[in-house]
């Protein structure tokens, strides 16, 4: 029988990585990358034009980092499924993201990126996928 | 000759046995129902030819004026050749986005027609732009406004043409700085082919900033009869927040190589 190639998430996702659509405004993120960092909610800022998630990340040296992570107004994510209750602090998440290209704790994921998203620790996902389509 | 009358109700019933006849549509989702764009529309994403088209009419840029240039000069856009982060686009601080830069932003808007006016209503900013349909010429001097002054006609059954003119000259014509004087004419043609499809074309002709009319790529709209529109201010105290959380650390200049 012949071998089943192995999934490769992490080169599926930049092969995909193309921005389309990127409004946000600014250069500061590498679009070309997705990165995932796990971490709890510190907070969930539900404002117009741009929602942001704040996550306590361990680094490698096990300091903890607190990060934001810049998504969509209320509007894209409303119709992406979301709600302002869709996170709250506690949550235990990992978030693929367009980092920073500083370096800086901070980054983007939401609908001008493809491929970034939430993922929950028990596997549940919000995407950021228009579902009035 | 002696013409049978039909009774009301032999009319409706053959009225409807008619329209059970008919054969179905071809048509995605339908014809295109009679001088009416009402709705939420949508522009369908389309992969830019180049960051120059960020929230901008995209299509070949005519060459800039010397005054247009000086302008396009002292911009600090986020896109384009010359990004950085950071930058003096007015949308950082909730400035107006101005036309047609706002049709090209990815949340969808509301075509609304009353009597003598067709409303169109973006979520951005909750703005609402008038497009007289009383057949009014378009002032000869108007005031500036961030939004223009607008008149439509429908030049066919399917058909909605705008001309509009008197855009205040501080917005600029997308993401990566591109300038437009207060006397920029802009033509809108938006065509409903079928009940769920716009195709859109755009002209600018703003000779005080290019030495030719720029030719937006044409887009597509389809209609989104289960979207909303919500009320999207871009409130200064919350972007200003923002900027101070996220924006500008990520604007630092840290020498950094490029986080992998």
């Amino acid at each position: 029988m012949k071998k089943l190639a192995r999934p490769r998430p992490l080169l599926a996702l930049l092969l995909s990585a193309g921005a389309l659509f990127a409004h946000h405004g600014n250069s500061a993120y590498n679009e070309t990358a997705r990165i995932p960092i796990k971490g709890t909610v510190t907070e969930f800022v539900w404002v117009n034009p741009h929602s942001q998630i704040y996550l306590d990340v361990k680094d490698s040296s096990g300091k903890v980092v607190n990060w934001g992570i810049e998504t969509n107004s209320p509007g894209i994510l409303t119709r992406a499924g979301w709600t302002r209750r869709a996170l709250k602090a506690g949550d235990r998440i990992t978030i693929i993201m367009c980092p920073a290209k500083n370096g800086q704790p901070v980054g983007y994921a939401g609908s001008g990126d493809p491929g970034t998203k939430v993922i929950f620790d028990d596997g549940r996902e919000l995407l950021f996928t228009d579902k009035t389509k | 000759m002696r013409i049978h009358s039909l009774s009301p109700i032999a009319l409706v019933l053959s009225m409807l046995s008619g329209a059970n006849a008919q054969a179905p549509s071809k048509v995605a989702g339908g014809p295109a129902p009679y001088r009416d764009l009402s709705g939420v529309w949508a522009m369908q994403p389309a992969r830019e030819v180049s960051e120059d088209d960020k929230q901008s009419p995209g299509g070949a840029i005519p060459p800039l004026t010397a005054w247009a240039k000086a302008r396009f000069d002292l911009e600090k856009p986020g896109y384009g050749k010359r990004a950085a982060p950071g930058g003096n686009d007015p949308i950082l601080q909730c400035d107006p986005m101005g036309f047609p830069r706002i049709l090209y932003f990815p949340t969808p808007f509301e075509f609304s027609q009353v009597s003598n006016r067709v409303l169109q209503m973006f979520e951005r900013d909750n703005v609402v732009r008038q497009i007289w349909t009383d057949g009014r010429a378009l002032p000869s001097d108007p005031d500036p406004l961030w939004y223009g002054y607008s008149s439509g006609k429908w030049v066919d059954d399917a058909t909605f043409v705008v001309d509009s003119t008197g855009y205040d000259d501080r917005t600029w014509l997308g993401a990566a700085g591109f300038p437009h004087s207060e006397t920029m004419r802009v033509e809108e043609r938006y065509q409903r082919v079928d009940r769920e499809t716009i195709n859109f074309t755009l002209k600018i002709d703003d000779p005080q900033a290019y030495t030719k009319p720029w030719i937006a790529l044409p887009r597509v709209f389809k209609l989104r009869p289960r979207a909303e529109i919500r009320q999207g201010y871009c409130v200064y105290s919350e972007e200003n927040a923002f900027t101070r959380r996220i924006r500008e650390p990520g604007a630092l200049n840290t020498g950094a190589a490029p986080r992998k």
